[in-house]
């Protein structure tokens, strides 16, 4: 099972706890099945500065395999200090 | 180096004060305190929110924090971050850096806090008249940032 996590404004109700099929197998097929799941979320994290954590290591291919144990976090525009 | 998420408030007197303690070898201490506004554009802000992702939001900070320190040639840094919920008045970040001579601590808070603002993983939500709004990087962040790049 991979674990999802939504930071900032891509929180959403339930959005953490949302089941990833098994055909699901890379980031890219992640994103996909998002989008299509929820149009909105597609179009957010489709944003030029969405972040991708992949087990606590920023990532940039989005070919990258994942499965069970994985957990992908996407982060937005970040705004501390 | 010493990175510290605080989900509760903090004193940054008590916490700099922690961090000098006993040092005799050091001639400057720099610190800089960032502080929730009740304000923002002219807007009242009630409440704010500090979103993090636990274990990663350290490591990023210590990441940049021990950037700035090769590039400031200041290798003790102390930073604290709030996350959680905040009110105005409250301390968000504080950045305290120690060196033998002060143009190495002003360099080090200087390039942390440009670079903290738009690489350090948190999210601001404001919670005004208007309902909740969360924030993106201000223009100005974004270019200050670039210039400490170069």
């Amino acid at each position: 099972m991979v674990k999802l996590v939504f930071l900032g404004k891509f929180r959403g109700e339930g959005r953490d706890d949302l089941a990833v099929p098994p055909n699901v197998m890379t980031l890219a097929d992640l994103k996909d099945w998002l989008a299509h799941r929820d149009p909105a979320l597609g179009e957010a994290l489709a944003a030029t500065r969405t972040h991708v954590v992949l087990n606590q290591e920023l990532v940039h291919d989005m070919a990258l395999p994942i499965g069970d144990g994985d957990e992908v976090a996407f982060l937005p525009p970040m705004s501390g200090g | 180096m010493d990175i510290r998420i605080a989900p509760e408030p903090f004193d940054p007197q008590i916490e700099e004060a922690g961090f000098t303690a006993g040092r005799r070898d050091i001639g400057a201490v720099v610190s800089f305190t960032g502080v929730c506004r009740e304000r923002t554009n002219g807007e009242g802000v009630g409440e704010l929110f500090l979103d993090h992702y636990p274990g990663f939001t350290e490591k990023e900070i210590a990441r940049i924090a021990a950037d700035v320190a090769e590039r400031s040639q200041c290798p003790e840094i102390k930073v604290v971050h709030r996350v959680g919920r905040l009110t105005p008045g409250e301390p968000i970040v504080l950045v305290v850096a120690l060196s033998e001579h002060r143009a190495n601590a002003f360099e080090a808070v200087r390039l942390l806090m440009d670079y903290l603002k738009t690489d350090a993983p948190l999210w601001k939500r404001e919670t005004g008249p208007g309902g909740d709004r969360w924030i993106e990087p201000r223009a100005e962040d974004i270019a200050r940032r670039a210039k400490a790049d170069a």
